[in-house]
């Protein structure tokens, strides 16, 4: 008898063309804390979705309490005791909390309407649980982030949870909330009888909570259940990517530039930026760190005509401009917006290789009446697609068809062929394999040294750290911060984070 | 593993073909006359219509949404159309092309207050289609204007090919060809499209796509005005209830043609042909349920089901897209 509450043996899962898991092993003991760590495509999501009876694997044993299981939905496996929680919130925003917390139970009264007083005596009892102070009547979209955070484990307590799956759940909480989370997750572990799986990017977080830690790479065990404290963050970072952390660096020296191409000034927009100053200097990497929700998709988007700005000034080469939409900004000033949702808004997905690699040059290629073919598009893309290396069987390849890497390489394959002075790069390697993301990360540096400016969003760090020349951070629809990036991790690290925290 | 069968008989428009052609063998065994010269013509006249109205339907289905205001505003523009010939007496030619501005401005305002409002093109045509065809009937005092100059009338009349096709068939294929060329080969052609697979996407490449939704339904607009001139020209003279209550009997043939022909509902993807083969098949069906005299309304419960059928078959595309996107 092991002490384990579940147990993944030799799990191998087949997608067509990838091995997402490939023999990977996982053991959760009970009442414990368990990190999941591994790199995007690492085979870590699809490990949670079989162990939440999303997928199932192709080979391999799930054991549950030390008895054979297998979920075929991910309702059987909530049954079982298994609860996710997601980055993505999945709660009902427009419903109180006590609705959301009995959702899938709500009592009922003798005439068979829901019975409020029990919904919130019942689920005022799990709040207590967890020391939450909440109404239970209060609107879920009234709460702040956190709270909804801390709404969804008390919903997965509420359903008799034995296992907690959390999925990044700090990624969007500030360091006071984490702390109370983290509190709270050691007494749900004493007190509870519950075990964690710990899902989570920041290695810092790791080493706080985390009793054990299991590292895939690659759909494989990097380690398996090994003691935190057996391991250091040097130890940690070389399972997960399998190289010693290595820190490309950008070779330029951004402080002999003084030539600014692209000024923002006090602009304040619809969405709630205030008072936002930027400038981005010819042939320069700008970074824009900042936790999710600090609002820098949303200050491209206003930039590009998306959403209003309600004041503040644009300039271009010291002249004022008003970019009233992407069109705009891609015919008249030459800028360009690469998506960090490549499927929803960087590709059409299920229209080809040629005509998504070409979607930006079609007004520039046509001829007289607007006439244009594919052996025209093809000319101008080609160069740009053998470039990027895309391993696509042809141009008439559905794009939904390729890899993620590929179809990441083709929506950037489409700037380049746009020929855009100004590239706002947003999230470019998520989800992306590691060799093409330091493919990506070399060509964003090749472009910069060329004379492209680009203003990177990313909240990949070791990423920020390497590429950028200048880091902007901000926070809550702010600019809380500028520094010039010497590339040392830590240094760079500690002085953005406690911009972010101050 | 099935890389040794052609692409085109994958195709949806082939599987259509052979429709068509199983059911050309069945009519002809079982009904008398389907093969008569004047069925054909009558055959190729009411087909000429069924395109014309599948392709308007088609090039706003390319975005996503629909139009019901069709038939009110083909039959609203085909009235315009005879008021200017018979009460105004302009020239046929120049009546044409009003006719043909006035069927895209009424477009126009379909795409115009859908883009704005952000509402649906159900909810907005559903709207402007009992305003045309309310403010028609207001106008013309639902007076018909049977008075039409002779050299139109007789066009809709006339009889090609040893008397077999009537010509608005030749202006359908003609349509369908400029429309895959448009489609196809020109710039504003693959913006329509970008636009309606993924308007987010195609917004960020640079393109406009609440113009490119707009020029849609212009562009059906404009070639519902030009069904309406064709059944003016078909029956001689302009009827306000020519396309039944509010247009009506011109949505199922409407759905159908674009639908049978593989034009996705959710947008992105367009087949000309395949809209011309879908309303050939209707109209075959339609003819000859006709001929073999089971009654009107068999034909109408058939029709019915053959779009439930389609819309089906619209799924199983959409699944099939899925599915395909996952083998790499």
């Amino acid at each position: 008898m092991s002490d384990y509450i579940l147990e993944l043996n030799n799990i191998t899962k087949n997608f067509p063309g990838v091995k997402a898991l490939d023999n990977a092993n996982f053991k959760l003991k009970k009442k414990s804390i368990h990190a999941l760590l591994g790199e995007n495509g690492a085979g870590k999501s699809t490990l949670i979705k079989i162990i939440t009876g999303v997928y199932n694997q192709n080979e391999g044993k799930l054991f549950l309490n030390n008895k054979e299981k297998s979920f075929s939905s991910p309702n059987e496996a909530m049954n079982a005791g298994i609860s996710v929680v997601h980055q993505e919130r999945n709660l009902i925003r427009r419903f109180s909390v006590g609705e959301n917390l009995m959702l899938t139970n709500l009592p009922k009264n003798n005439l068979g309407l829901i019975d409020y007083n029990t919904v919130a005596k019942e689920s005022k009892k799990w709040l207590d649980i967890m020391e939450l102070d909440i109404d239970p009547n209060t609107i879920v979209s009234d709460l702040t982030v956190a709270k909804m955070q801390l709404c969804e484990i008390a919903k997965a307590l509420s359903l008799e949870s034995k296992i907690l799956l959390l999925d990044e759940p700090t990624s969007s909480l500030s360091p006071q909330d984490t702390k109370n989370l983290f509190a709270l997750l050691k007494r749900l572990v004493a007190e509870q009888d519950v075990s964690i799986v710990f899902v989570s990017h920041k290695l810092e977080e790791v080493f706080e909570i985390c009793d054990e830690v299991t590292v895939l790479r690659d759909g494989k065990n990097a380690c398996d259940s090994e003691q935190i404290t057996n391991i250091n963050r040097q130890k940690l970072v070389k399972l997960m990517i399998g190289r010693d952390e290595q820190i490309i660096k950008s070779k330029k020296d951004v402080d002999f530039i003084d030539e600014n191409l692209l000024d923002l000034k006090s602009i304040n927009t619809d969405l709630g930026h205030k008072n936002i100053n930027l400038n981005l200097k010819k042939g320069e990497i700008l970074g824009l760190y900042g936790l999710v929700g600090a609002g820098r998709t949303e200050l491209i988007k206003c930039v590009l005509g998306l959403d209003k700005i309600n004041s503040g000034q644009i300039l271009l080469n010291n002249k004022e401009i008003k970019i009233k939409s992407p069109k705009d900004a891609l015919e008249k000033y030459k800028i360009g917006y690469i998506s960090e949702d490549r499927k929803k808004e960087g590709l059409i997905l299920m229209h080809d290789v040629l005509s998504n690699a070409g979607i930006t040059v079609w007004s520039n290629l046509k001829k007289i009446l607007s006439f244009l073919n594919d052996s025209i598009v093809y000319n101008k893309v080609d160069p740009y697609v053998k470039q990027l290396e895309v391993k696509t069987p042809s141009y008439q390849q559905i794009v939904s068809n390729l890899s993620g890497g590929n179809q990441q390489k083709i929506s950037v394959a489409k700037w380049l062929a746009s020929g855009t002075d100004i590239l706002f790069i947003d999230e470019p390697t998520v989800g992306i394999d590691i060799k093409t993301k330091s493919y990506l990360h070399e060509l964003i540096i090749e472009l910069s040294l060329k004379g492209t400016s680009i203003i990177l969003i990313t909240s990949d760090m070791p990423e920020m750290i390497s590429l950028a020349d200048r880091i902007i951070t901000m926070k809550d629809f702010k600019v809380v911060g500028e520094t010039i990036n010497n590339h040392n991790y830590e240094e760079m690290s500690s002085s953005i984070m406690g911009n972010i925290h101050e | 593993m099935n890389n040794k069968i052609p692409n085109f008989v994958k195709t949806n428009q082939f599987g259509l073909l052979i429709l068509v052609i199983v059911f050309i063998c069945i009519f002809s065994f079982s009904t008398d006359g389907f093969t008569s010269r004047f069925n054909i013509y009558a055959l190729s006249r009411v087909v000429a219509l069924d395109i014309m109205i599948g392709l308007a339907m088609m090039v706003v289905i390319l975005t996503g949404g629909l139009n019901l205001s069709l038939g009110a505003l083909g039959v609203s523009a085909a009235m315009f159309g005879g008021w200017c010939m018979e009460s105004m007496g302009i020239p046929i030619s120049i009546t044409i092309i009003l006719v043909l501005a006035f069927g895209s401005f009424l477009g126009w305002i379909n795409g115009f207050v859908t883009v704005r409002t952000g509402v649906h093109s159900f909810i907005v045509t559903l709207a402007t289609m009992s305003i045309y065809f309310g403010f028609m009937t207001l106008l013309t005092e639902a007076e018909a204007f049977r008075k039409l100059p002779e050299a139109f009338t007789d066009f809709g009349s006339l009889k090609l090919f040893n008397k077999y096709i009537s010509p608005l068939l030749i202006i359908s294929v003609l349509t369908c060809f400029v429309l895959y060329y448009i489609f196809k080969y020109t710039d504003i052609g693959r913006k329509l499209i970008a636009a309606g697979a993924n308007p987010d996407a195609a917004e960020l490449s640079g393109i406009s796509v609440d113009r490119m939704f707009i020029y849609c339904h212009m562009l059906s607009g404009f070639l519902a005005a030009l069904a309406g001139i064709m059944l003016t020209a078909r029956i001689g003279a302009a009827i306000p209830s020519m396309a039944g209550h509010l247009g009506f009997d011109w949505l199922l043939p409407a759905f159908l043609a674009p639908v049978l022909g593989g034009t996705l509902l959710s947008g992105g993807k367009v087949t000309v042909f395949g809209t011309m083969l879908g309303a050939i098949l209707v109209t075959l069906i339609n003819n000859g349920l006709y001929l073999i005299d089971v009654g009107e309304f068999w034909v109408r419960f058939f029709l019915g089901i053959i779009l439930l059928g389609a819309v089906l078959l619209d799924r199983a595309r959409e699944y099939f897209t899925v599915k395909n996107s996952i083998v790499s």
